[in-house]
């Protein structure tokens, strides 16, 4: 984290802006017949500033709403409720401990089973899909695979009356796999069709080579597609999972109150205070803190393979 | 491709091989894809098909009564709250994906421009998005509402008691601002990655013949972008039109927020009715089906299956 404050901090002092500056006097100076050169010097200048205070821009686009968030969260007692000021104390971990007090831990167990098992099956069967689709013979490859990014359109809601009877009567309410079965269910168009790609950009040769030693397509593909494709797989796994851990719609239905399955944007959603129809706003925060925290390493430890995953399905495709 | 026929025609020919495979490729690529076709299959085509059968019957409570036909359709279409939830869903998906297009275009602009702060930017970018928007339908409700009133003390000009939250058409904007916080960046993402394949030789050599910024834009950028858009706005719109989260958390559907995934789900658990609930269901897909097809019109056919496929 600190690393990454002062990479921020470097981004906007003077030096970063001197560099730039000297970067465009250069390549303007590449083209110094131009009459014009004066004009453009006064000009990239501009261009700089509206760069680096763009930049600035996104960074508290952002960021902001999770300094305010951290903020509230530290106030104690009423003080979150009352003061709008940022810098107005005295602060504490009060709001920490009753999260605590209130079970958040066996929220987070659960979107941790939840998310965990939904990205362990996702991969599993989709990058079996994935290979069929991406290497082996297969008819009507286009046609499976728009029916695939067409599902991925999909309005999850429309399964939310069907499912909740059948599930009523199979009695998968308000438990592990009634969430499960469907999380897996949405995230594999997306998990089959950033695999394919990955699959699909991979040398052949290699795989060729194995099949010509005798090697079965089961073992070349363990064996040499599963670990060159490995950033592929871990680009899906990523987005199957923080789809997972972030979902609300069935989750709320399926299993809305037991604290035995109930995951964290459940509990976040329904937390109650003292008073009746007012948000406790300590505690929420407090939890809110607690989940964000570790999301944002994730970003800044995955960022390369989040992006190639998100790209992947909206570019590429 | 046919050089892997070989090498697997050969492979499968020798049957007396402890480890070969006896089955046909195809028959191998019809297995390896039997497990996604068919959690596809029970998971998500199936439900869709009895959702149409249960919208046809008439329910008290979770009895079912008989059929109906189209009653509860019927039922629907005469309701003043379904097409309060229609307004909504669609005031909130056209006001909302303009402003993130405008603002990730904006976004994504910037940080096309090559220079070195470009991987912590694209690493905040992703903020936003990966937190769940239970969080972020929470952290707005608070900034937004008068107490403790973060908004209205830290924007000039608002009244300290403005109750955003509170009539009519505000609370419906803060609803917007919150979603485009939310996927602004994210717009700004998928547009970059289409910004990073436009070969600068064409701006060099634009620049050269002394064409502006704003008509290098004009004539380079977008008509090369302009796929880019159109998939990043087919996601964003069917996206946005299936929202429940954010409304549902940070104004529980009052003043006008309802949308209609939020009414789906009420029939399911508040006002329990299967055949409604489904009949809306149907209509929510049917609505976001049309409105996909509208976009994969204007795409080719090429693009949306990629040259790969």
């Amino acid at each position: 984290m600190s690393r990454f404050l002062a990479r921020i901090c470097f981004l906007a002092a003077e030096p970063r802006l001197i560099v730039e500056l000297e970067r465009m006097a250069a390549s303007s100076q590449g083209r110094s017949i131009n009459p014009m050169s004066i004009a453009l010097g006064s000009r990239s200048l501009a261009k700089a500033v509206l760069k680096i205070g763009g930049t600035l821009g996104i960074f508290v686009w952002c960021l902001f709403p999770f300094v305010w968030l951290i903020d509230t969260s530290l106030k104690i007692n009423d003080l979150a409720l009352n003061s709008p000021n940022l810098f107005e104390g005295p602060i504490g971990l009060n709001n920490y401990l009753s999260v605590v007090q209130q079970g958040f831990i066996y929220n987070l167990r659960n979107s941790f089973v939840v998310a965990g098992t939904t990205t362990a099956l996702c991969i599993g069967i989709g990058s079996l899909g994935a290979y069929a689709v991406a290497r082996l013979r297969l008819r009507r490859k286009a046609f499976l695979l728009s029916g695939v990014l067409a599902l991925s359109l999909f309005p999850p809601v429309a399964l939310v009356p069907p499912l909740y009877e059948v599930w009523r009567s199979a009695d998968l309410l308000n438990t592990y796999q009634g969430m499960i079965v469907p999380y897996v269910a949405f995230t594999l168009p997306i998990t089959i069709f950033i695999l394919t790609n990955f699959f699909a950009a991979l040398p052949v040769e290699l795989e060729e080579q194995a099949l010509v030693d005798g090697a079965s397509h089961l073992k070349a593909f363990y064996r040499i597609i599963v670990p060159l494709a490995a950033p592929g797989l871990a680009s899906a796994a990523i987005l199957v999972f923080v789809y997972a851990w972030n979902e609300f719609l069935l989750a709320s239905t399926f299993a809305p109150r037991d604290l035995d399955v109930q995951t964290v944007p459940v509990a976040i959603a329904s937390f109650t205070g003292s008073v009746q129809y007012q948000r406790p706003i300590g505690t929420i925060t407090a939890a809110c803190v607690i989940v964000t925290i570790p999301m944002i390493l994730l970003v800044l430890l995955f960022q390369r393979w989040i992006v190639a995953g998100l790209t992947a399905g909206g570019v590429k495709g | 491709m046919h050089l892997t026929q070989r090498a697997h025609g050969s492979n499968g020919g020798s049957r007396g091989r402890p480890h070969g495979w006896t089955l046909s490729e195809a028959s191998l690529a019809r297995l390896f894809l039997a497990p996604s076709v068919s959690v596809l299959a029970l998971v998500a085509l199936f439900p869709v098909l009895y959702a149409g059968s249960l919208s046809l019957y008439l329910y008290d409570g979770r009895d079912r009564e008989g059929f109906t036909g189209i009653a509860n359709y019927a039922h629907a279409f005469s309701d003043e709250r379904f097409w309060q939830a229609v307004l909504a869903t669609f005031t909130f998906t056209g006001s909302s994906v303009t402003l993130e297009l405008f603002i990730g275009l904006g976004f994504a602009l910037l940080m096309a421009q090559a220079f070195r702060g470009q991987g912590p930017t694209r690493a905040v970018i992703l903020v936003p998005w990966i937190i769940p928007t239970v969080i972020a339908a929470q952290m707005w409700y608070f900034m937004f509402n008068i107490q403790p009133g973060f908004i209205n003390h830290s924007i000039p000009l608002v009244p300290r008691d403005f109750n955003w939250l509170g009539q009519k058409g505000w609370t419906m904007a803060a609803l917007i601002v919150a979603d485009v916080w939310k996927t602004a960046p994210f717009m700004a993402l998928l547009l970059l990655a289409g910004l990073q394949v436009i070969p600068q030789e064409l701006y060099e050599s634009a620049r050269t013949d002394g064409a502006s910024a704003w008509r290098r834009f004009l004539h380079i950028t977008l008509p090369i972008l302009r796929p880019t858009i159109l998939v990043a706005l087919l996601f964003r719109t069917v996206d946005a039109l299936r929202v429940y989260d954010l409304p549902k958390v940070m104004t529980n559907g009052t003043f006008g927020t309802e949308t209609l995934s939020m009414l789906v789900e009420r029939y399911v658990i508040q006002t329990v009715n299967p055949g409604i609930a489904s009949a809306l269901a149907v209509m929510t897909f049917a609505t976001v089906l049309g409105v996909s097809l509208i976009f994969v019109s204007f795409l080719s056919k090429n693009l949306l299956l990629g040259s790969r496929a």
